[in-house]
């Protein structure tokens, strides 16, 4: 076989590299792409999707704070719908991009901020909990890196979450 | 008289100043499963009878106020004359709005706009919900500093104050915080037992109501394993239907269930510790590489200067939704008791309510006025524009 044609079929299995036992086993990087995984899974507001997706539906009604105003001088009106033009224009960002745009603010300044701000890594070596169980746990599963405590929970991880994990 | 509006990230707690306790209000517009042709802002939701598989609409994203035409709905709802009795125009009231630590600019300067051109209001003050904690902790008793725990629905901070000014060098934030408390312990009842991955209003009031913090993790965990009943217990979820809100299940009244076709129960044998465990070793179980409160209170306080380090440790303060959390204050304290220096004296103030505490605290300052100087009126606001409030709010 020739190098050329060798080197698609490697990308392709590059996630999933075999150990010495033949045995398929994810490469470091996807592991840490599975973690990440399931720290975007924890910041989730929901899990489920929404009902009314599809459907453009009012809400309930309430008497608004604005229809408190007893007059409605046209001018006001204008002033206000200017308002939130403005404000929707400067906000259309999301919290990632708000956070880059801080970042490169900040650039070598020496101000604490957001990212100054953050609690820094433990420094001692984390202790490890089965995932099936959630008890102390001492092995890891081979194929996927996660963490088991006893034969009966590793039988359990390879049925349900081992490689399939997908939340 | 003002407004005060704690802006949380679930809740916002609002009302005047010359009140006692604050409304709290859902900082959210929700959508429910069982009522498919509306949606409810707020609090409307308590109209809704089944609140399986609801859906929130979230304006603040990790506790930053990023979504504006969700929030304008649910303010317009919160300031409306059903739930504040404004017996007196809008346009004649100061309001104060809290922002988290270190807010972004855009997101301040927005929200000065929505205030003053869409509300009208007369006048503005924003500041972290902690910074008022913090000083009228101080103002009361006289003292000079105070550290400010404050674990809520996104993140948990911890921030050391000197008089009124916080000491943003020693800021330490942890991005742990009830929302993934709620979602860490939906994930393991749903691989475990049942599948509740639809039921964050469910197992929320679950975590509220069976959760607490180990003062003990790993003799607890020895517990657990003999699913003894200190520590592990049966919980009856709700079906909205003969059971309208989830409780610990009583052995001796078990009975009274089987009269109900269906019911559901899951046994929670470590999970209600394990799970609230993650605020103090984020990397145990939450797989966060942070460190937890209790070592990030000693973190922060070492990057404070060394004469006053003594007066902080006497002077810590827990707020926050989950400071509720039975044995919360008991293990930051032996936490911190073992790891700092001996000399220090630990004390720990935990207010009756850690939720409203900040905005009992924002009351208390503008009722005595403490506040008047910081607020920006909208002449000021017209005349200078947002410069005016970069210069007056720290
Ligand atoms: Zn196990
Ligand atoms: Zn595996």
């Amino acid at each position: 076989m020739s190098k050329s044609s060798k080197l698609p079929n490697e990308k392709r299995e590059s996630s999933r590299i075999k150990d010495a036992d033949g045995r398929r086993v994810l490469d470091d990087s996807s592991r840490r792409r599975r973690l990440s995984r399931y720290l975007e899974y924890l910041e989730k507001d929901n899990h489920n999707d929404d009902p009314q997706a599809n459907l453009n539906i009012p809400s309930k009604r309430y008497l608004p704070f604005h229809d408190l105003e007893a007059t409605s001088v046209s001018s006001k009106k204008k002033k206000k719908a200017k308002g939130h033009d403005n404000v929707q224009k400067r906000l259309r960002k999301n919290f990632a991009a708000l956070l880059e745009e801080n970042i490169q603010q900040n650039g070598d300044s020496d101000e604490p901020n957001y990212v100054t701000a953050t609690a820094p890594p433990p420094k001692y070596p984390t202790r490890k909990f089965c995932h099936v169980c959630g008890f102390p746990s001492n092995y890891i599963c081979v194929t996927c890196g996660a963490k088991y405590c006893s034969i009966k929970c590793l039988r359990i991880h390879q049925d349900t979450r081992c490689l399939k994990w997908t939340v | 008289m003002a407004i005060i509006l704690d802006n949380g990230c679930y809740t916002c707690k609002v009302g005047f100043s010359n009140e006692t306790r604050p409304r709290l209000m859902l900082n959210s517009i929700i959508k429910a499963k069982s009522e498919r042709r509306t949606s409810f802002i707020s609090n409307q939701i308590n109209d809704c009878k089944d609140l399986s598989g609801i859906f929130y609409l979230l304006p603040l994203q990790k506790g930053f106020l990023i979504d504006w035409d969700l929030e304008r709905q649910i303010w317009d709802y919160i300031f409306s004359k059903e739930n504040l009795n404004l017996n007196v125009e809008f346009q004649e009231h100061n309001i104060v709005i809290t922002e988290p630590h270190f807010n972004f600019t855009p997101v301040r300067k927005s929200m000065a706009e929505v205030v003053f051109e869409e509300f009208q209001f007369k006048g503005f003050y924003t500041t972290a919900a902690s910074t008022l904690s913090s000083r009228s902790y101080l103002r009361e008793r006289n003292r000079h500093y105070c550290v400010v725990i404050d674990s809520g629905f996104s993140f948990t901070h911890v921030v050391p104050y000197c008089h009124d000014r916080k000491l943003a060098r020693a800021v330490r934030r942890i991005d742990v915080g009830g929302k993934l408390i709620t979602n860490h312990m939906k994930d393991l009842i749903s691989y475990r037992q049942l599948n509740v991955m639809d039921e964050t209003y469910v197992v929320n009031q679950l975590k509220e109501g069976a959760c607490f913090v180990s003062k003990d993790f790993f003799a607890d965990m020895e517990l657990a394993k003999n699913s003894d009943r200190k520590v592990s217990c049966k919980y009856v979820l709700p079906d909205f239907q003969n059971i309208k809100q989830g409780y610990i299940q009583d052995d001796k009244v078990e009975s009274s269930l089987f009269s109900f076709d269906t019911y559901y129960i899951v046994k929670l044998k470590n999970e209600r510790f394990t799970v609230p465990e993650v605020l103090f070793n984020p990397s145990y179980i939450g797989r966060i590489n942070q460190i937890g409160i209790s070592e990030a209170i000693v973190n922060a306080l070492d990057a404070t200067p060394r004469e006053i380090q003594p007066l902080l440790y006497k002077n810590i303060i827990l707020t926050g939704g989950n400071a509720k959390l039975p044995g919360f204050k008991e293990r930051i304290f032996n936490d911190v008791r073992s790891i700092t220096n001996a000399d220090f004296d630990v004390q720990i103030f935990s207010p009756e309510d850690p939720v409203t505490y900040a905005w009992e605290c924002g009351a208390k300052e503008v009722r005595d006025g403490a506040l008047d100087n910081l607020f920006v009126s909208r002449k000021e606001y017209e005349e200078f524009g947002y410069n005016i409030c970069r210069n007056r709010f720290f």
